[in-house]
């Protein structure tokens, strides 16, 4: 196990290395420069250049690259150009938001989606099969901007139960949430329905079923079990994007995380918190990814990693 | 759904823009009202404190555009939203007035030219720091030397400072090497914090100065909360607590405002309004503000390089019909190439709307058929840009010109804007110095090179308007740049636009305002 940990956490350190690498080039070769958006468009050139200056953006692009490795293997990620602070300290203020988002929206999905998935492969082909499958296509398929915004006309502005937007208290937390998990709930359920029913097909759930153990037992012992390894698969995946990727729902009900941090980062330009961004998303899905292949052994003994 | 989210960013990002764009006119400007003399000008000194009152209540105010800092010298410094939540925290020598625009006493409460390249500010005594430390003249020196050595978007205002002295505790004498006759309006601009404590690392995180209000949390994308000053000089504001957040889609924002989450907003686009104003419980406020819209011809290039060409443009399209069908209430006729609002604006003829003129303009040009341009944008940089773009391209096209719309990324447009690779620009654009040397002087001088226009006589009408302190004068130098650029069709100049500000009824005590800059310390709640 420990050569298994050693050898993937040096693989990681190179997957880091590829992707700043990858950012540090595209930022740069994609039109547009940090100085210019920073001043506006009433800047005069000399103006824009001076500011190049100062923020060190006139050197030769191998020296930016150079100087950048040697400041991030020190672990100093760079300042931010626009929020005149570290890259890090403004990713690590959004990170915990973005937590608490993507867990509970999670954690959403998971409850409403396995039961959903037993509901539906259990009553295989009859109505309550279909009407499930039809909820997790729907949910899959709704695009959360307009299921946000959905949301907060009839639970914000019609019944005014709950806020529109920002992030104070765990009220703020249900929509946003919400929005999220619904298209995960679609995915889970649908890939749980369909394990299932491959899995209650094999020989060892009719040899289970044939020595008398009861219907729950063999679901939750037999089926369930060999079947979860493709949904926390997807689950660690899923998870993985939302650390990046939630951006939609985080501009909808303001909530401020890392998306968005990113995404602004990009349209102003604003290198070192892309890059700082990117390395720590990347950093997270890389993490989540082993999380996800450690629980291989653990939900499939058979599995031995080294 | 998608269309109104898209627009409404737009819209704010195209006031976060302009702004950015814009501050530097402030400098320049001395409004009007400004106290003008060179010699002893003397605004009257807003000594007389209010009754003491006792602050009471929260107002939530939404910003139009995130707060990206709390820095208001660096990058940011012409960034209108920081400086409108700033303004609460830090003073500066001489602030706008909100009803009339005018620059009027703050912490300096006289100031006088001893020579025109010279400016002498007398501070007011009983000015404190939040932390109790008294306001001096070494304080103003530290924050305006962090501005000029940040080279920030206010930075080159202040190029031709040549020495800033501090003779005693509550003067400070700024020396330039010319006559610098917007010096007033730039120190507009300057928020002075504690210079023992300016660059300690960290300091904008929870910046304190001399202003109405303390601030008590904030990180950039989470609320700003500020806390009543009970020490300030001018008196204790009106409420206890104010909060700004920032929501980045229109359609939350709309609905907090509706519900009561937040109490104030401003700068929304047109289509939010007739909503708002049905409903009972909130006032919309609209008075014509320092933004206006533009759409320029690069001079540069063929077939622009001749002014028929450009004026026929302009004939071309029904400015009135397009702005009644798509602004409404928010805009109004432009009538120079900088708003009415600003100091230095002279109302020009205007280009009214006649094809066949325009026909007859490009014949003479040699262009009897017309010929294909095209126009790049930024799409959310001004309020249904797109649907103007597209009225103006089908009014083009009915004299024979084929336009094409370039739609681009901010930073890409920003590139090709600044390199002159485009036939025509459309753009809307803040002064928000609240003076025509910020706009005219920076982008119509030939050293500008901004649009591909050179005229030496207009050079010396800008440069000329800068180097003198005398504001009678440079009011008259600008009446002549607003003439040569409106003549000469440098650009079309159809809208100036209003500032929009929506609030609940419970909120009382708000002055609309041109600036780009609103107040809130003197508002209560019921």
């Amino acid at each position: 196990m420990t050569p298994y940990l050693v050898r993937r956490l040096a693989l990681s350190v190179f997957v880091l290395w590829g992707a700043v690498t990858v950012v540090f080039v595209a930022v740069r070769l994609a039109p547009g420069d940090p100085a210019q958006m920073m001043l506006g468009t009433s800047a005069t050139a000399q103006d824009v250049a001076a500011l190049q200056v100062r923020l060190g953006l006139d050197q030769p692009m191998p020296v930016q690259y150079g100087r950048y490795l040697l400041r991030v293997a020190r672990l100093d990620l760079g300042e931010s150009l626009r929020l005149n602070e570290p890259a890090i300290v403004a990713i690590a203020e959004r990170v915990p938001q973005t937590a608490r988002l993507t867990v509970l929206a999670m954690v959403i999905a998971v409850l409403l989606s396995f039961p959903m998935g037993i509901l539906a492969a259990a009553g295989g082909g009859k109505p309550i099969d279909r009407a499930i499958s039809l909820i997790s296509l729907l949910g899959q398929s709704v695009p959360s901007f307009w299921l946000g915004i959905m949301l907060i006309l009839v639970f914000a502005r019609e019944l005014r139960l709950l806020p529109s937007g920002g992030a104070d208290t765990w009220q703020h937390l249900v929509l946003p949430a919400t929005t999220l998990a619904l298209p995960l709930v679609g995915i889970l359920t649908r890939l749980i329905r369909s394990g299932l029913l491959d899995v209650l097909r094999e020989d060892y759930i009719r040899t289970a079923r044939a020595k008398g153990l009861a219907a729950r037992v063999v679901m939750r012992r037999h089926a369930l079990m060999n079947m979860l390894i493709p949904v926390v698969t997807v689950m660690g995946l899923q998870l993985g994007q939302l650390l990046g990727g939630a951006v939609i729902v985080e501009s909808v009900f303001a909530w401020p995380g890392v998306g968005r941090l990113l995404l602004e980062a990009i349209s102003n330009r604003d290198y070192p918190l892309i890059q700082a961004a990117i390395l720590v998303i990347t950093g997270g899905f890389l993490l989540i990814n082993l999380l996800v292949d450690l629980s291989y052994s653990y939900l499939d003994p058979r599995i031995r990693l080294a | 759904m998608k269309e109104r989210n898209t627009m409404k960013t737009t819209r704010r990002r195209f006031l976060a823009y302009t702004g950015a764009g814009g501050l530097g006119l402030l400098a320049a400007a001395c409004t009007p009202a400004a106290p003008t003399a060179p010699a002893a000008s003397t605004a009257p000194a807003a000594s007389a404190k209010p009754a003491a009152r006792v602050p009471a209540g929260e107002i939530k105010v939404a910003v139009p555009v995130k707060v990206p800092t709390l820095d208001p010298h660096g990058a940011q410094s012409v960034e209108d939203v920081s400086h409108t939540v700033l303004q609460h925290v830090m003073e500066t020598l001489v602030r706008r007035d909100a009803a009339s625009g005018n620059l009027v006493p703050g912490l300096a409460t006289e100031w006088k030219n001893p020579d025109p390249t010279m400016w002498s500010f007398t501070l007011r005594t009983d000015a404190r720091f939040h932390d109790g430390s008294k306001v001096t003249s070494a304080d103003v020196k530290g924050s305006l030397e962090r501005v000029i050595a940040l080279k920030g978007a206010l930075a080159p205002q202040f190029a031709q400072v040549d020495s800033i002295a501090t003779p005693d505790g509550s003067t400070v004498q700024i020396k330039t090497k010319t006559p610098v006759g917007t010096l007033l309006a730039n120190m507009a601009m300057v928020p002075i914090a504690p210079a023992a404590q300016v660059n300690a690392e960290g300091f904008f995180k929870k910046p304190i100065g001399s202003g109405p209000f303390k601030v008590l949390s904030w990180s950039a994308d989470a609320d700003l909360r500020l806390e009543a000053n009970l020490d300030y000089w001018g008196g204790p504001p009106g409420v206890k607590t104010l909060v700004f957040r920032y929501y980045p889609e229109v359609a939350p924002l709309v609905t907090a405002l509706e519900t009561g989450e937040i109490d104030f907003t401003w700068l929304l686009a047109p289509d939010q309004l007739p909503g708002l104003q049905r409903n009972a419980q909130i006032k919309v406020d609209s008075v014509p503000g320092w933004t206006y819209y533009f759409l320029w011809m690069n001079s540069s290039r063929q077939p622009f390089t001749d002014k028929r060409v450009r004026q026929a443009m302009a004939y071309a399209l029904d400015v009135d019909k397009m702005l009644k069908d798509l602004l409404g209430a928010s805009a109004k006729r432009a009538t120079a190439p900088i708003p009415s609002t600003v100091f230095g604006h002279a109302p020009q003829t205007p280009y009214n709307y006649d094809p066949s003129k325009a026909k007859q303009l490009l014949a003479q040009a040699g262009l009897p058929n017309g010929f294909d341009a095209d126009v790049i944008w930024n799409p959310g940089s001004a309020p249904q840009d797109r649907e103007l773009l597209q009225a103006m391209i089908s009014y083009w096209n009915a004299i024979g010109v084929r336009v094409k719309s370039q739609e681009m990324e901010r930073a890409v447009w920003i590139d090709n804007l600044n390199k002159l690779n485009w036939d025509m620009d459309l753009q809307a654009n803040a002064v928000t110095t609240g003076d025509a040397d910020f706009t005219l002087g920076r982008l119509y001088h030939s050293r500008a090179n901004r649009n591909g226009y050179k005229n030496p006589d207009l050079d010396k009408f800008l440069d000329d308007a800068v180097a003198t302190v005398d504001q009678d004068r440079r009011k008259a130098l600008y009446a002549q740049a607003n003439k040569t650029i409106w003549d000469d069709a440098v650009g079309i100049f159809p809208a100036e636009l209003f500032n929009v500000f929506a609030y609940r009824k419970r909120v009382t005590g708000f002055v609309p305002t041109a600036t780009a800059i609103t107040s809130f310390a003197n508002l209560t709640v019921q």
